[in-house]
């Protein structure tokens, strides 16, 4: 049997998934990033060996994706999470024909075919409303850890209404809604709202066509689901793995190159 | 209020109480009094995008000319940022999204002008969205030395007037135009009076309740216009106001995108007495009557050449704009100046450069603050005001 | 994928030539800097009348050409800084900044002293802010303003009215006077008729190098190699050199022609593209087209000036009336957002494109406000492959290379699968 693997490096976390030639995923590591990035490749590339039981020898063919796909040093290949994605997400899921990825410093809507190919996509634009970071910085004034806010905006009753999207000033709009009494409940409610609002805003510009998936480190978070449900006003699939989806996605590329290398 | 429209003027004998009616109608995303007045005199509704307009020509070809100045912070934008990216102003994506949401399903057209790039866009993107509504583009001349740009301002508005027709059916004639400037005329003279009057009593006549009454002329038919304005200048007459410890200070570069009532009071409240502004200048801004007896278009385009109000979207190079500020500064005896810009709007913050260097250089102090239509909490723009009118009294 | 295309791109005599060129005007422009040459007028690209300066003897000064070429050298940002510290706005157009930041730093740019202006001639062709600009420098300055008012296509048609003509051609009128009062000399037809005429050929081979990209391969690029070309037609449109520069540059390209060489090694991808470029990003942004092989055959970019390729020309026999048309009708800038789509659109269907790709700058909302719809339009009604990319084109603080570099490269891998499934 042979082995291939996908490493997905983005800003905060770096993924690795390896795959059997089948496609079936063997092992999935999920490391920090930290500041070095090449060595977080390279850790979470040997944890997910070490996790599937295999000698690094054994995987022929790696592609490294995300921001940091360039620092994936033992890597054959490179391809941009967009299309990586939208590949992982097509094999989990074969109905899927929107994803929407929110990760730390990007949203992006990608709509894609049967087979995983991307038909359409776009990304948030320099303003970094929309996106994990918003809600990072949300949850830092609030003095929360971003595990938390999600289940906590569920309880909201009524959310209540930012006056900016903006990442730099959501801090003074959520100290001036403290400082009126809102609930910390009301006010991420109002919070995962507006994120919701700008990522729809973002899909509707590829068309939103069902099934929708979300993927990415944010897909974690149930209040998020929940306010995308109720904004694209369909229900959103989210897969155990969503996070993991940039380096399948990867790791079956690495699959498919092989096997057109060894011809 | 019985039904959707004006108030009934009779019983309104308190001013505030007529300006929390009146706010209703103009901040009403759904624009139900202007589907009345549709539906009662048959008029077509034609929309007028900022900032000028000759809204004299709609008149007088039997359309009803409604003031589209975005949705201030009544509506969440979901559809327009698709469309203008994030560093658009929000007037642009407001009123687009207006449209997207079909909010201006009852009006029959929509006119654009030469005021900004953004804007002379945006008339694009409505024809491609909406390829059955009536859009006009109207390009007003720059070069004001030259004697053309008034034959060729009067062709522009003749082009406009059978333009108009095609949408109403109706010829018209030089009285009728005469008539519409004639109304107009009153309207402004009446406008120009309340302005004069809180000029010399912004403690009885508040900016807010000043504002609310001319942006209502927005909604409103011009003879209902008229009426309200006349009973408001009854009713301030006798209206009793106290002196506060504010600053006295004129404001600049709200001319197009308008900042909520709710801002403006707030800063207002914040220890601004404002003297003069250029909020909804669309409706008044000729600074003297319009010639009424003569060739009704050719003299709305004399008017625009020789007495309209300057702003950061009219140019010309016979005056200049920091030195009028000045100027008004030194008539009002203001003390200070408020430099009040949309986010992203580029004519308005070109112009503060110019304001800055002529404050600065005639020593007169001034703020500078950025606000969008959408803002629903004010406390940054309250505390740099309260902290700008505390170094003022201080001093 | 990723086996990246050679980075070699095309340089040859009329990239050398531009510079040789292009440094003589900018000579020029310090020597009148110095009180040596003739006197300057300021003007503006879009649909520039640069041959009623040049029937004067006038030296045109383009502060946009001083701003890119700063950008370009990457010499921009402290010019930028200080006008933001003087009150112009971080969303003011970076240019007019850059502009206002070189006056208070004594005018010396890095490629040339930059003269005061005798006029400053603001052609309103489209761009709003041009009257912003020029209204700040003349403040500046002290130096008179004229404006030629021109009115922009707004009528179904989407042709200029026989008054907006009529309006235009005597706004001239009131300007020629002006022209020989600072020139010092009198108003000559023949000679405007001579300028006019150096102006009909050099647009004559303009538009037919420009319509060689419509071949395959494509023999330049027209989104990076015209940007060489752009400077010479307009600094030095209606004179000799200017036109024998076009003549040797169509000459060479014909070569290219007939030896089936384009400006990459391999054309893979034809794309179109829509927007200014990202100047001081010039070079990155070009490479990271390049190593996927993709050419620009067609930018709507290279038409601010001039719509030669659609047939205007210049004309001896109605010098003035041409300038006028030049102006009205036959610049992309006085053209409203959906002819532009139109020519967008004929750009793809004609010059056989893959894609389109669309550059949205922050600092020129002319040509940016509103891309979103027509992206949508593009890639939702035409169902062409559309990718939306933002930076800016002065202010090199807009521009990150890893989220422009993810967002090309997400694009060009669905063009490659695109290509890959449709040729089997």
């Amino acid at each position: 049997m042979l082995y291939r693997a996908g490493v997905d490096v983005g800003s905060t976390q770096t993924k690795a998934v390896i795959v059997d030639e089948t496609g079936t995923m063997v092992a999935k590591v999920l490391v920090d990033t930290g500041s070095n990035v090449v060595k977080a490749a390279e850790r979470a590339f040997v944890q997910a060996a070490e996790q599937a039981g295999l000698q690094r020898e054994q995987v022929d063919y790696v592609v490294g994706t995300g921001y940091g796909r360039f620092n994936v040093t033992f890597g054959n290949d490179q391809i941009t999470e967009i299309s990586c994605h939208a590949k992982g997400i097509a094999h989990v899921n074969p109905n899927v024909r929107t994803v929407i990825d929110i990760g730390g410093q990007d949203a992006k809507a990608i709509k894609i075919d049967e087979t995983g190919d991307v038909k359409d996509f776009v990304m948030n634009d320099k303003c970094a409303a929309g996106t994990g970071r918003f809600l990072g910085n949300s949850a830092e004034v609030l003095n929360l850890s971003l595990d938390e806010i999600g289940e906590r905006s569920l309880q909201a009753k009524v959310p209540v209404r930012l006056s900016t999207v903006c990442t730099v000033f959501v801090e003074t709009d959520i100290l001036s809604h403290l400082a009126l009494g809102r609930s910390v409940e009301n006010i991420l409610g109002g919070v995962h709202s507006a994120v919701a609002a700008r990522v729809v805003a973002l899909a509707r510009r590829v068309g939103v066509e069902r099934e929708v998936a979300l993927t990415g480190g944010v897909s974690r978070n149930v209040g998020m689901v929940h306010a995308l449900e109720k904004h694209l006003e369909v229900p959103i699939y989210v897969s155990p793995d969503a996070h993991f989806m940039g380096a399948l996605g990867a790791a079956l590329f690495a699959n498919e190159r092989a096997i057109a290398v060894a011809g | 209020m019985a039904a959707i429209g004006l108030p009934q003027l009779e019983e309104a004998q308190d001013l505030t109480a007529l300006v929390d009616d009146l706010r209703v109608l103009f901040e009403d995303p759904d624009f139900k009094l202007a589907s009345e007045i549709k539906r009662t005199t048959g008029k077509p509704i034609v929309g007028n995008f900022p900032v000028y307009s000759p809204v004299e020509l709609f008149h007088a070809a039997g359309a009803h000319p409604v003031g589209l100045v975005g949705a201030g912070n009544q509506i969440e934008i979901a559809h327009a940022d698709s469309r203008f990216q994030s560093f658009v102003c929000s007037v642009i994506k407001s009123t687009l999204e207006l449209g997207l949401t079909d909010r201006l399903r009852d009006f029959d057209g929509m006119v654009f002008h030469s005021i900004c790039d953004p804007a002379r866009n945006l008339a694009s993107v409505f024809k491609r969205n909406f390829p059955d509504q009536w859009v006009e583009y109207i390009h007003f001349p720059q070069n004001l030395v030259s004697e053309s740009s008034v034959d060729y301002l009067e062709s522009e508005y003749r082009r406009i007037l059978d333009r108009l027709s095609e949408l109403t059916g109706k010829q018209v004639t030089n009285d009728d135009v005469n008539q519409s400037i004639t109304l107009y005329n009153r309207a402004r003279s009446l406008m120009r009076d309340l302005y004069a009057f809180r000029r010399d009593n912004p403690h009885v006549l508040t900016t807010k309740d000043l504002y609310t009454v001319v942006r209502a002329g927005h909604i409103l038919t011009v003879e209902e216009h008229i009426r309200l304005l006349e009973h408001v200048q009854r009713l301030v007459q006798t209206k009793q106001g106290h002196e506060r410890d504010h600053i006295r200070v004129i404001l600049v570069g709200s001319f197009c995108e308008q900042p909520s009532l709710d801002l403006i009071n707030a800063m207002e409240e914040a220890g601004l007495d404002i003297l003069d502004d250029d909020f909804m200048l669309g409706r008044r801004w000729f600074t003297e009557d319009v010639r009424a007896d003569g060739d009704g278009v050719r003299s709305l385009a004399e008017a625009y050449r020789d007495r309209s109000v300057i702003s950061s979207v009219k140019h010309d190079s016979r005056r200049h704009k920091g030195e009028e500020l000045v100027a008004q500064v030194r008539s009002a005896k203001a003390d200070a100046v408020i430099v009040s810009v949309p986010k992203f709007c580029e004519p308005g913050l070109f112009d503060y450069a110019i304001y800055r260097r002529a404050l600065l250089e005639a020593n007169i102090p001034h703020l500078f603050v950025e606000y969008e239509e959408k803002m629903w909490l004010f406390d940054k723009v309250q505390t740099e005001v309260e902290t700008f009118v505390e170094s003022l009294l201080l001093d | 994928m990723a086996e990246n295309a050679e980075k070699r791109n095309y340089r040859g005599r009329l990239h050398d030539l531009q510079k040789d060129l292009m440094n003589d005007y900018f000579d020029q422009m310090t020597r009148s800097a110095n009180g040596e040459g003739d006197p300057s007028v300021y003007l503006l690209i879009s649909g520039n009348p640069v041959e009623l300066l040049r029937a004067f003897d006038l030296l045109p000064i383009y502060p946009e050409i001083n701003a890119l070429q700063t950008a370009v050298k990457k010499k921009a940002l402290p010019f930028i800084q200080k006008a933001e510290e003087i009150g112009y706005s971080t969303d003011n157009c970076a240019y007019v900044k850059a502009d206002i930041g070189l006056y208070f730093s004594g005018n010396q740019a890095p490629m040339a002293k930059v003269p005061p202006p005798s006029l400053l001639l603001t052609n309103y062709v489209g761009c709003n802010v041009y009257l912003h600009w020029w209204e700040h420098l003349s403040e500046l300055t002290g130096a008179p303003i004229f404006d030629i008012d021109i009115p922009f296509l707004r009528t179904p048609d989407g042709e200029p009215r026989p008054e907006d003509i009529q309006y235009v051609m005597r706004q001239l009128g009131d300007l020629i006077p002006i022209l020989e009062r600072i020139s010092g000399k009198r108003y000559d037809p023949d000679r405007l008729r001579e300028v006019v005429e150096l102006s009909r050929e050099t647009g004559e081979y303009w538009a037919q190098i420009k319509l060689l990209t419509q071949l395959r391969p494509s023999p330049f690029d027209a989104y990076f190699d015209a940007v060489t070309m752009m400077g010479p037609l307009y600094a030095l449109r209606g004179t000799k050199e200017g036109r024998d520069y076009f003549r040797d540059a169509y000459l060479e390209l014909q070569q290219k022609v007939a030896q089936h060489e384009g400006p990459l090694p391999e054309e893979k991808y034809r794309l179109v593209i829509e927007g200014p470029p990202p100047w001081p990003y010039l070079r990155t942004f070009r490479e990271m087209f390049e190593r996927w092989g993709a050419v620009f055959v067609a930018s709507s970019y290279s038409t601010v000036g001039g719509l030669w390729e659609f047939g205007f020309r210049h004309d001896p026999a109605n010098p003035l009336e041409s300038v006028a048309m030049h102006m009205l009708k036959w610049n992309l800038t006085n053209r409203n957002f959906l002819q532009r789509y139109a020519q967008l659109k004929s750009y793809v269907d004609e010059w056989g494109a893959d894609g389109l790709v669309i550059h949205s700058v922050k600092s020129c909302r002319l040509f940016s406000a509103g891309q979103g719809d027509m992206r949508e339009y593009f890639a939702r009604q035409l169902g062409v492959p559309t990718l939306l990319v933002e930076s800016d084109l002065e202010d090199q603080r807009y521009f990150s290379p890893a989220q422009m570099r993810t967002r090309i490269d997400a694009f060009m891998e669905s063009l490659e699968h695109h290509k890959l499934v449709s040729h089997g």
